[in-house]
């Protein structure tokens, strides 16, 4: 048999091996082992000093030195210790309330859940299983329609595996050789942008025909309001922030309240009002962030590298210019688990900002701030959403009375900590202010705070996240080993050019080769994990990606939400059963299927968008590390 | 018996050593935390930081790759697997076990010997950086971590054996799953009614594995039947 031929059987070996059901990862590590032991027989040297040995040592090295793998095990604890930390009925029950006056109030608050534990976890069984018990009971109980019910937690649950941070992303980076952050950026948009569309459809749905989702009863919409609270009104003023500001000013009139065996202390009111301001802190600080980064950081680098370039000229051995190296030294590629893709030197230019500035600015000197300024509409841009912002926040402010003030307590005792650690986490990657690992590192760290603040921490829960992440961070890493071998040899014999050759045979356009591509990924995710999908079956694509020009990262990201597809199609998508295993009996799995498809559509209506419009997916990515 | 008591023994070899060096992920966390904070606040970088946490990050995953064999968290294509008795599972388990994973892992044993030799007769350090941290003890970890699957395989070879023998399988250690978390979140739940909060709880592992069989096969129903009566008995 030819060696080309020895590749294909491979190919189709290992398809066949994984679909008996054995551990994934031992079985490439075999194949891979054997076909490459007949590639590499070379009759003069005894057998045991065959290369395949050397390759295999090689090749797990490699996966026990790669530096973007290195980031799973921190993004995959702190993902576990969120889920144990944050309470997720509470913040259903607050963001059911925030949103009551909306149509189909539960079934939206299910789906912003959702996109906020997707953030937080990539588990799609546990989700759908809790939120299957948190919302959708209530969901029945209000009347609304079954379909509308189980599609919005099925497809809300999957959506996890898609919003950045994500493991997929990441083993994706690994496996194509590009850049975490760069995924990430990319991968922001159309994650949020599905949900949106999710949103829509569902808003849009309720509309048209109100009976699915009847509005709720009034004993399920009244936010339960504190005693003490009308009678502080009553002292002060309807407005709860106006109230609240007189009574830090002079509070001899609210210290006089009681109610309900409370009394009000000056240290209550201070803290009510910090809860009050909240909406007005975060939009500052968001505000702040943007300008920031766009009109204060580059010229802060501009500054900064200027006279550091200057010292590196006088003397290299000068202690700024030590950390120059050093962060080189970090970025710098590793060998990578696979050998025939892309190298990675793309990660090297975009990890950050500022070394990308340093070079051209050691030549151009001092005409250089001049043009790291950001463009004109910038700052119409800027000003006029901040102007819209405040008018709401104004309005807001002013509408604010006792109801409306207790759903901003909950909110921001209950959705707010999770909310900002995985915005800061993301912003700081996105930004490009330290790498993938490093905040990965800091968000680990900041969950475990955010869980001990919110007294949910225990010994048992942090030995339950530990050991989880040891299990899934061997099960990802292993699985990287095996396939790293095998592809390797996969290469080695041919097989890679081969399919290549065969499709080039085809004379595909590059629309055509997308489509069959994502056609043929689709269908792996019926029977396969996300794991084995991007693993073993994504690097026979990579290569091919060049011959039609299509982005790495574009088409990548596509790939993430064709996933979404296929763990969503019937009969074979897993969440559909976890759904049925806690909903009453009188729902059926034909009423849970039903009520996904439509969210299947809205996902294939989402890829065709992004096709279309790819400036969706890579504008941010390019805006942040250049194209 | 004495089979029975082996499997115990490696099943807790792999599964002690696996936890020990699980909490690994801790230093990781801290160790680049601190360098974070040494880089971007006090702007003194430590040159052999990221090495340290390459280490801790390839140690961390080989070793606990026997713990996660120990636990069947190893991702299996398990559409159809897992819709067969369990008979037909142990006799295909067994025969890919004796064509792929022993000679795979052995040779992964036997030439990370040979890498991890060579590279500790020489003493060999990091030679990215001047100075570099020593090399040839993490190398080591890749025939260490080799022989501790191998022997987790052996374990698990038997265990098949055992089950072509008795139609069931033998038990495995408890130990953390994922699909816990349900329990912990609806435990003390406001909001849930305490009817439905039992019932989740006691069937999510039922629910679990029901689903992985995506409804196919007569265990899938058997596992929701078993789930029900124990949620009526509340």
């Amino acid at each position: 048999m030819s060696e080309p031929a020895l590749g294909l059987t491979m190919l189709a070996l290992i398809v066949v091996v994984i679909m008996m059901g054995f551990p994934t990862a031992f079985t490439l590590m075999g194949l891979g082992m054997f076909f490459g032991f007949f590639a590499l027989y070379d009759p003069s040297q005894p057998w045991t000093q065959n290369h395949i040995f050397d390759l295999m040592v090689q090749r797990t090295y490699g996966a026990m030195t790669n530096d973007t793998l290195i980031s799973i095990p921190l993004f995959v604890l702190m993902g576990y210790v969120m889920e144990r930390g944050a309470l997720v009925d509470k913040m259903f029950y607050s963001v059911q309330l925030a949103f009551r006056r909306v149509p189909a109030s539960l079934a939206v608050a299910t789906l912003i859940i959702c996109t906020f534990w997707g953030i937080a976890s990539g588990l799609v069984g546990a989700v759908v299983v809790l939120m299957g018990v948190i919302a959708f009971n209530p969901m029945l109980k209000a009347g609304y329609d079954v379909r509308l019910a189980s599609g919005v937690i099925t497809a809300g649950g999957t959506l996890g595996i898609l919003i950045p941070p994500s493991v997929m992303i990441i083993v994706y980076a690994a496996v194509a050789g590009q850049s975490v952050v760069k995924l990430y950026a990319s991968a922001m948009f159309p994650g949020f942008f599905l949900s949106f569309l999710y949103l829509i459809y569902i808003i849009g749905w309720a509309l048209i025909n109100p009976k699915i989702a009847p509005p709720l009863p009034e004993s399920a919409t009244t936010v339960p309001v504190p005693e003490w609270v009308p009678k502080f009104q009553q002292a002060y003023s309807r407005n709860m922030l106006y109230s609240l500001f007189a009574a830090v000013a002079a509070p001899a009139k609210a210290l006089k309240i009681e109610a309900g065996g409370i009394r009000i202390g000056y240290g209550m009111l201070l803290k009510n009002l910090t809860a009050a301001l909240f909406p007005l802190a975060l939009t500052a600080v968001t505000f702040w962030g943007i300008w920031w980064y766009v009109v204060i950081h580059p010229q802060a680098s501009v500054d900064h590298d200027t006279p550091v370039a200057a010292v590196v000229h006088k003397s290299p051995a000068a202690p700024a210019a030590a950390s120059k190296p050093q962060a080189r030294v970090d970025e710098k590629p590793r060998e990578l688990g696979i050998g025939e893709t892309t190298p990675s030197t793309s990660s090297t230019k975009s990890e950050g900002l500022e070394e990308l500035g340093t070079p051209e600015l050691l030549k151009e000197g001092p005409a250089a701030p001049a043009e790291a300024g950001p463009a004109p509409e910038f700052y119409i841009w800027f000003w006029i959403s901040a102007a819209v912002t405040a008018l709401l926040l104004a309005y807001y402010y002013w509408k604010l009375e006792a109801e409306q003030f207790e759903v901003l307590k909950l909110l921001s005792s209950s959705t707010m900590p999770l909310g900002i650690l995985t915005i800061v986490v993301l912003a700081v990657i996105l930004f490009g202010i330290t790498t993938a690992t490093e905040s990965a590192a800091v968000g680990a760290a900041g969950a475990f705070l955010l869980a001990i603040q919110a007294k949910t921490l225990n010994w048992q829960r942090v030995k339950e996240s530990v050991f989880l992440t040891a299990k899934t961070t061997a099960m990802v890493c292993w699985l990287f080993v095996g396939s790293a071998l095998f592809s390797a040899v996969f290469a080695l014999l041919g097989g890679q050019q081969l399919v290549e050759q065969w499709v080039l045979g085809f004379h595909l356009t590059p629309v055509q080769f997308m489509i069959l591509s994502q056609a043929i990924i689709f269908v792996l995710g019926w029977p396969l994990e996300w794991t084995e999908i991007i693993v073993i079956f994504v690097p026979i694509f990579l290569p091919l990606l060049h011959h039609f020009n299509i982005d790495p990262i574009l088409w990548g990201t596509l790939v993430f939400v064709n996933l979404q597809a296929a763990f969503l199609s019937p009969p074979v998508a897993m969440s559909a059963f976890y759904l049925k295993g806690v909903a009453p009996k009188h729902v059926t799995l034909n009423q849970i299927f039903a009520g996904m498809m439509p969210y299947m559509l809205v996902v294939i209506l989402c890829m065709i968008i992004m096709y279309l419009w790819p400036g969706m997916t890579l504008w941010l990515p390019n805006y942040l590390y250049g194209g | 018996m004495r089979v029975q008591r082996f499997l115990l023994v490696v099943d807790s070899i792999s599964t002690w050593c696996g936890k020990a060096f699980s909490w690994l992920i801790i230093l990781l966390t801290v160790g680049v935390c601190v360098e974070v904070f040494k880089r971007y606040i006090l702007n003194a970088p430590t040159a052999w930081s990221f090495d340290a946490d390459y280490m801790t990050y390839g140690v961390l995953f080989m070793m606990c790759g026997a713990y996660t064999l120990a636990q069947d968290g190893h991702v299996r294509g398990d559409f159809l697997y897992s819709s067969m008795r369990p008979r037909t599972q142990a006799a295909l388990d067994l025969v890919l076990y004796l064509i792929f994973f022993l000679p795979g892992i052995t040779a992964l044993s036997y030439a990370g010997w040979d890498f991890a030799h060579a590279s500790w007769v020489i003493r060999e350090h990091v030679n990215d950086t001047a100075d570099g941290p020593p090399l040839y003890h993490f190398k080591a970890i890749i025939p260490i971590a080799g022989t501790f699957v191998l022997l987790q395989g052996l374990a698990e070879i038997i265990r098949c054996v055992i089950c072509l023998k008795t139609g069931e399988w033998p038990e495995r250690l408890k130990d953390a799953e994922e699909i816990d978390v349900v329990e912990e979140q609806l435990a003390h739940s406001e909001y849930v009614d305490e009817e439905s909060r039992q019932r989740a709880i006691e069937q999510a592992h039922s629910i679990d594995e029901a689903a992985r069989q995506r409804g196919l096969g007569d265990r899938a129903e058997a596992a929701t039947a078993r789930g029900e009566p124990k949620g009526d008995r509340k």
